[in-house]
């Protein structure tokens, strides 16, 4: 074991969306910040949205065999493709375990700048609808905030990031400071007047909102609009935390950036009843260390944190720090997504894209906004995407020789489109992970187990996604409407949260409502860990906005005296 | 194949844009050719033909069909860019030993079908007899082109599990299962290849903006870099 001798102000584990910016954060605010991070550093010339299908010997459909020896989990995540699979994690060095008869998708990526390089940048604020959800219907507990309280930090997130989106005055779908929209395709502005008439004006469809640049900003260049955006991007034009959050932090001087460092546990000092500091594993050398600081932010995503938590035992703490009320590790969410309908829109022969938009549509919730269902609670929105397929038809279309081949180089087929649900999972405290006493990892950490399940008010959301996107096809003038139920079991969406969630008092939950823990005040958890409900809305900006309020509030009470 | 030779002309359309020009530091990281697939691809440059692949009449046999799916006409046909290696590449690098036994016994399948039909194997016969033949091969029924959409795309797992679309390939007859996966092959290998993606669909790796509603047809051609 080796002590650092040099003691910081914060420690930040995590590098990735919430960890970037708490570094930046902290590090703006004058704390010399250490970041751990558990992976290894990257930098733009690891990025390969160029490279062309020719240049993969598999012409983009994934090395097999490679895969499924190190990414048989991984590779489930559409993003986990033959050149961009090495931003996800190994499987058999990162186990995690769950009930046969529950599974569970874990898709993780351990390097600097973590999950932010694949993430799918859409970002969505919440409304009061979402935070007064759980104390109107009783399920899960009341959360300590509301929207006044973070739509400033919303404002401060957006600014810096730069989102695109368009405005639509929807109080359930705040809008934000955008950049200026993406285009929506022609067929898309048809299904949105459409949709409009067709509605009486409560089913919105707007182009897509998302951290990506439509112009120029903050030393960041507008999207060139080449695609793959999972693969990275070397001229960051869309928002992760290598290209802003911690460059941001570097340029004050204040950042330590350590790459390679698992962390194992958060020490705990009795004596003044804060968090000490941190005990890491050195992912190359395996060598144990420790390191110490006035407070602790962890932002390793919500499994992550609350495993690390779970970890952090002591004599006054024997079931993991943070744990005194019992719900550490409970309250686990997911967003059950990918029920909706496709379809083929005839017309518009005359009219094709050029370029590749790295985003979608997006129609904002509109079940359980007015008025209240019998069959479910809560709601979901809407992804969207359309386009026409091009040659890609070719290999289900009938033919063969000149007139085929032809076709597939002159025509590009017919206009698709396709609207698929992302729903709010009320929370249970039986979704849970726990440390799995018999499994550890490489660096011999107990591996987490998780058991999430989806549950009767999800599986009756899912029905009626797939029925009113067939539904809202139709009244969009699509033929060949084919709607679907997803059977993607939990963790797929990559959206999961919980497990140290935020509450009013300290018999409720893990944190208060500045996502300090109640067991530690110098502790703070922030990312996904710390929500008490999901929403139905892509998660990542939300984790932002209330690190960046936690931040602040942190370095406030320090010059206080208070941590 | 060579990506580094390519890269004036793929950055050719991005030189003329000015904010590009004023961030030279990004314009040294797009011409650099990452190291993950300049590696991928010497080892299997290096290793082919490829172990476990097409022998010499299965590859007479997957070049014939090839060109009868994509003949050469005003531009190559799927041989002249070189498909037919691709396809052995997937079969012994990425198929599993039961996708590669059931594909080996859909080709014999094949030439049996084609022995039946018109007296020859495949690749040796005229062309007004291939024509016989593929007219037999190529008339998918309704459920073969559903199970055909669902293996061919990256979307169908959000529908159908991979189990259920490998039970439903296995009960496509050996003849029909194998030109469906080959169509698909073919298709694909034809398409991503470098001369058809520079030459005939003219890709702009960096298009620099987004139309959602830009004219056909001439552009999806014509479009110049």
């Amino acid at each position: 074991m080796t002590r650092e001798t040099m003691s910081y102000d914060a420690i930040v584990v995590g590098s990735g969306i919430s960890g970037g910016w708490a570094a930046k954060e902290l590090c703006e605010r004058g704390l010399r910040t250490l970041v751990l991070e558990a992976g290894g550093p990257i930098d733009a010339r690891d990025f390969v949205e160029h490279v062309q299908p020719y240049e993969m010997p598999f012409r983009g459909r994934g090395d097999r065999k490679a895969l499924e020896r190190d990414h048989p989990i991984q590779r489930e995540c559409y993003a986990c493709d033959e050149v961009a699979h090495k931003f996800f994690v190994n499987d058999n060095e990162n186990p995690y375990t769950t009930p046969n008869e529950a599974p569970f998708r874990w898709f993780r990526g351990r390097q600097v700048g973590g999950r932010s390089i694949t993430w799918n940048r859409q970002v969505y604020r919440w409304s009061d609808l979402d935070f007064e959800a759980n104390a109107k219907d009783g399920h899960g507990n009341d959360w300590p905030i509301r929207y006044a309280d973070i739509a400033p930090w919303y404002t401060y997130v957006e600014r810096f990031i730069g989102v695109t989106g368009a405005k639509e005055g929807l109080a359930q779908l705040p809008d934000g400071d955008f950049l200026p929209p993406m285009a929506m395709t022609i067929v898309e502005h048809h299904a949105r007047e459409k949709l409009r008439t067709a509605f009486g004006g409560e089913r919105v469809m707007t182009i897509g909102r998302a951290a990506v640049l439509t112009t120029n900003h903050n030393g960041r260049l507008a999207c060139h609009y080449c695609g793959p955006c999972h693969r990275g991007c070397v001229t960051h034009s869309y928002f992760n935390s290598i290209g802003s959050t911690l460059p941001a932090a570097r340029n004050t001087g204040k950042l330590t950036l350590r790459p390679h460092s698992v962390v194992a546990e958060v020490l705990y000092d009795p004596a003044r009843d804060r968090a000490r500091g941190v005990r890491i594993i050195d992912a190359r050398t395996l060598q144990e260390m420790e390191f110490e600081a006035r407070i602790v932010f962890l932002c390793a995503s919500a499994i992550e944190s609350t495993r690390i938590l779970l970890n952090s035992r002591s004599t006054r703490f024997p079931d993991g720090l943070g744990n005194s009320s019992g719900t550490l590790g409970r309250y686990l969410m997911d967003h059950h997504y990918g029920s909706g309908a496709h379809g083929t829109m005839p017309g518009f022969a005359d009219k094709r894209t050029v370029g590749h938009r790295p985003n979608g549509t997006y129609i904002a919730r509109f079940r359980n906004v007015k008025s209240q269902r019998a069959d479910f609670l809560r709601g979901y929105g809407m992804h969207g995407r359309s386009g026409r397929v091009g040659w890609e038809r070719g290999a289900s279309l009938p033919g063969y020789g000149t007139s085929f081949k032809q076709s597939l180089i002159h025509d590009l087929g017919e206009w698709n489109l396709a609207v698929e649900g992302w729903g709010e999972t009320l929370p249970h405290e039986n979704n849970r992970v726990t440390l799995d006493p018999d499994v550890k990892d490489k660096w011999g950490i107990p591996a987490a187990r998780i058991d999430v399940r989806w549950r009767d008010n999800e599986r009756a959301m899912d029905k009626d996604m797939a029925a009113s996107a067939a539904e809202m096809l139709e009244a969009a003038g699509c033929k060949d409407v084919h709607a679907y139920v997803s059977t993607h079991p939990p963790g797929h969406c990559v959206h999961e949260m919980g497990g140290a969630r935020m509450s009013r008092t300290p018999k409720d939950g893990v944190l208060n409502g500045r996502n300090q823990a109640w067991d530690a005040k110098n502790l703070f958890i922030t990312d996904g860990a710390c929500m008490a409900s999901s929403a139905c809305q892509n998660p990542s900006i939300t984790y932002m906005a209330l690190t960046a309020r936690a931040a602040a509030h942190a370095v406030a009470e320090m010059k206080r005296g208070e941590l | 194949m060579s990506p580094s030779a390519a890269s004036t002309w793929r950055w050719g359309a991005l030189v003329q844009r000015r904010d590009f020009l004023l961030a030279a530091g990004a314009v040294a990281a797009l011409s650099f050719v990452p190291g993950v697939a300049q590696d991928a691809w010497n080892r299997v440059a290096t290793t082919y033909p490829p172990a476990g692949g097409l022998s010499e009449a299965h590859l007479a046999l997957v070049s014939a069909i090839s060109d009868a799916i994509i003949p050469r006409t005003d531009t190559p046909g799927a041989t002249d860019v070189g498909v037919p290696a691709w396809i052995n590449v997937v079969v012994a690098g990425y198929y599993t030993d039961s996708q590669r036994a059931a594909f080996l016994d859909g080709l014999a399948a094949i030439d049996a079908l084609a022995q039946g039909t018109a007296g020859a194997p495949f690749a040796a016969m005229s062309s007004d007899r291939r024509e016989r033949v593929m007219s037999i091969l190529d008339r998918p029924n309704a459920f073969e082109r559903f199970v055909l959409r669902l293996e061919n795309s990256h979307m169908a797992a959000r529908i159908v599990s991979r189990s259920a679309i490998e039970r439903m390939l296995a009960g496509l007859a050996q003849e029909a299962r194998a030109y469906a996966w080959l169509k698909g092959l073919v298709v694909h290998g034809y398409f991503t290849s470098e001369r058809v993606q520079k030459e005939v669909l003219r890709t702009v790796i960096i298009p620099g903006s987004f139309d959602g509603a830009a004219p056909m047809p001439l552009g999806y051609l014509r479009r110049g870099v």
